[in-house]
């Protein structure tokens, strides 16, 4: 199976399976199950009045402040020892002793990363929907399959970015405790700095400020001048970075 | 001559230097191992073992000097030299949460055209037949050795680097590792590096040794039975016999034979002479009525000789 470019494919089924086969695994996704099944309830039982359907409900899911946070945390977790474990467990030695080039080695931990938050983006989607249609319904709705989408693609955004840098810092810690540390700071932070700093026009430049694409689908730049494309520019900017410091980093090591 | 050899030499270092801040941990390191020679590298604590063999495998950089394996440098090809290289640095970690053969099975993929036949003769040949079906964090560490080994000959290496690797061995694995280890470099023409403390276990497996010290080459001497043939000219004898006194002034006459040492609380004397001129020595006790008890061989063992090169440094 996916045996081009001498073996990158089977570099990803490698790293797919070192974290599959742990007995972790499958929690993270039950957990997910949970909150929805929680949201789902929580949902019935308030006193709101308002009418959901399962689209409205999926959507509102999805979105960062619905259980986009829970997710990124629980993908911070789960890759946070992509690179960290091999270090402290000592098996570097023997990946790195392959006819493998260094960077295509991370480039396949970084690949498996990104796999492993869109499966649990979309699992915790599929939930999502199932969970409303059976407490909801499919009944007339406000909110488009296109808008679900949507929400999901914004919060896809945030978690790719949280991701990458999260990658980054487990290469450069080479700790998954310290990453997993690092990683939560910063998301936490991410709110607090954002209603903090929101005043000072250098704010924009921060990743913190850009990671919520979903506050220009009602047209409300969270500081002045700043639009879809300005922050989509920011992000990627923040996303090479990232990547180039990891990588750099990862081919020029010494591992003692 | 000298570019043949060159060619043929499976592993080369030249003037291999590595500097660490101002600290200079090997410098101007060469030596070479050629097809089928099993080669220890000895030195004592902090000597630069491990760093060297690092660098050979590419897991650390050098500031000086080359590495060529195959003939390919690991500095600038070095998915081309690490193809030829199976190895065990310090010790076998593997994944402690996945089986034996799932292991197995991670490195089976990261190099093409491993047949089943060839996976199953490894495992075969490891004798982890049982095991394999059991997590890794239930091995004991000679298991994990034995997993280890597997791991670095699956793609058939022509370069094999073991960094102690009868490290946690019963006495019956360590053997079996030791034939081994033999019948490959012979049979499969494989080249053999061993780190290892252990200098009985060197001296019984390997046909050379390269010793460092302070990140230095200190000497390349072959051991063992070649040494034996080529130093047959003059050896050393231990004999015991009584009164020594006698027995002594009877072997000072023999212009052919030298006491080098006595040591009368054991009636013993330590002679250098040739092999054919030990019945001389019979005779000349006889003569003298000086009783006769034993001559044994004093082989200088790879222990006392590496004390000497190393200047009694305590080993690594």
């Amino acid at each position: 199976m996916l045996n081009h470019g001498s073996g990158f494919g089977k570099l990803v089924v490698n790293e797919w399976l070192k974290l599959s086969k742990k007995r972790s695994f499958f929690i993270a996704f039950l957990i997910m199950a949970g909150f929805v099944a929680l949201l789902a309830y929580l949902t019935t039982i308030a006193p709101s009045g308002e009418t959901y359907t399962a689209l409205r409900f999926a959507a509102e899911c999805m979105e960062i402040r619905g259980l986009g946070s829970i997710m990124l945390y629980i993908v911070i977790i789960s890759t946070s020892g992509i690179v960290a474990r091999e270090h402290s467990m000592g098996t570097i030695k023997f990946l790195m002793i392959r006819a493998h080039g260094r960077s295509r080695i991370l480039a396949s931990k970084y690949v498996v990363a990104l796999l492993y938050m869109l499966a649990l983006a979309v699992f915790t989607l599929a939930v999502t929907l199932a969970a409303g249609w059976v407490v909801f319904g499919f009944g007339a709705s406000e909110v488009s399959w296109a808008d679900l989408f949507l929400q999901a693609l914004y919060t896809l955004v945030y978690m790719f970015v949280y991701t990458t840098f999260v990658f980054m810092i487990g290469v450069l810690t080479r700790s998954a405790g310290a990453t997993i540390g690092i990683g939560m700071f910063a998301v936490v932070l991410q709110s607090i700095l954002n209603m903090v700093l929101s005043r000072y026009a250098f704010a924009k430049y921060l990743l913190f400020t850009n990671t919520d694409l979903s506050v220009y689908a009602t047209n409300t730049a969270p500081i002045k001048g700043m639009t879809l494309t300005f922050s989509v520019i920011i992000l990627s900017v923040y996303v090479i970075l990232f990547l180039a410091a990891s990588f750099v980093t990862f081919k020029r090591r010494d591992i003692a | 001559m000298a570019t043949n050899e060159r060619e043929r030499a499976v592993l080369s270092l030249k003037g291999v230097t590595k500097r660490i801040g101002g600290k200079t941990i090997v410098e101007g390191l060469g030596f070479e191992l050629f097809p089928g020679e099993i080669v220890g590298l000895l030195g004592p604590n902090g000597a630069g073992k491990t760093t060297t063999i690092r660098m050979i495998v590419g897991l650390i950089g050098m500031t000086e000097g080359d590495i060529s394996i195959g003939g390919h440098s690991i500095r600038s090809e070095f998915t081309k030299a690490i193809r030829h290289v199976g190895g065990i640095i310090e010790n076998p970690e593997f994944y402690p949460y996945m089986t034996g053969l799932d292991n197995l099975k991670q490195y089976r993929r990261m190099t093409d055209g491993i047949t089943d036949e060839r996976f199953q003769e490894v495992i075969r040949l490891v004798g982890l037949e049982d095991a394999l079906n059991k997590r890794v964090k239930a091995y004991s560490l000679g298991m994990r050795q034995r997993l280890g080994i597997a791991q670095a000959l699956l793609h058939k290496p022509s370069l094999l680097i073991l960094d102690e690797p009868t490290n946690g061995l019963d006495p019956a694995g360590i053997r079996e590792m030791r034939d081994y280890l033999k019948e490959i470099a012979s049979k499969e023409g494989i080249a053999i590096l061993i780190s290892s403390h252990l200098l009985s276990e060197i001296e019984q497996i390997c046909g050379r040794v390269v010793v460092i010290q302070n990140g230095k080459l200190v000497t390349v001497r072959d051991i063992g039975e070649q040494q034996n043939k080529a130093e047959r000219s003059q050896i050393e004898v231990v004999v015991r016999a009584t009164p020594l006194t006698v027995a002594r002034q009877a072997l000072d006459r023999l212009d052919m034979v030298q006491v080098t040492r006595v040591f009368e609380e054991r009636n013993e004397l330590l002679l250098s002479l040739k092999d054919e001129d030990i019945p001389l020595v019979v005779k000349a006790l006889g003569e003298h009525d000086a009783a006769l008890y034993r001559i044994e061989e004093a082989k200088s063992t790879l222990e006392e000789e590496f004390l000497k090169w190393t200047g009694g440094n305590r080993i690594a």
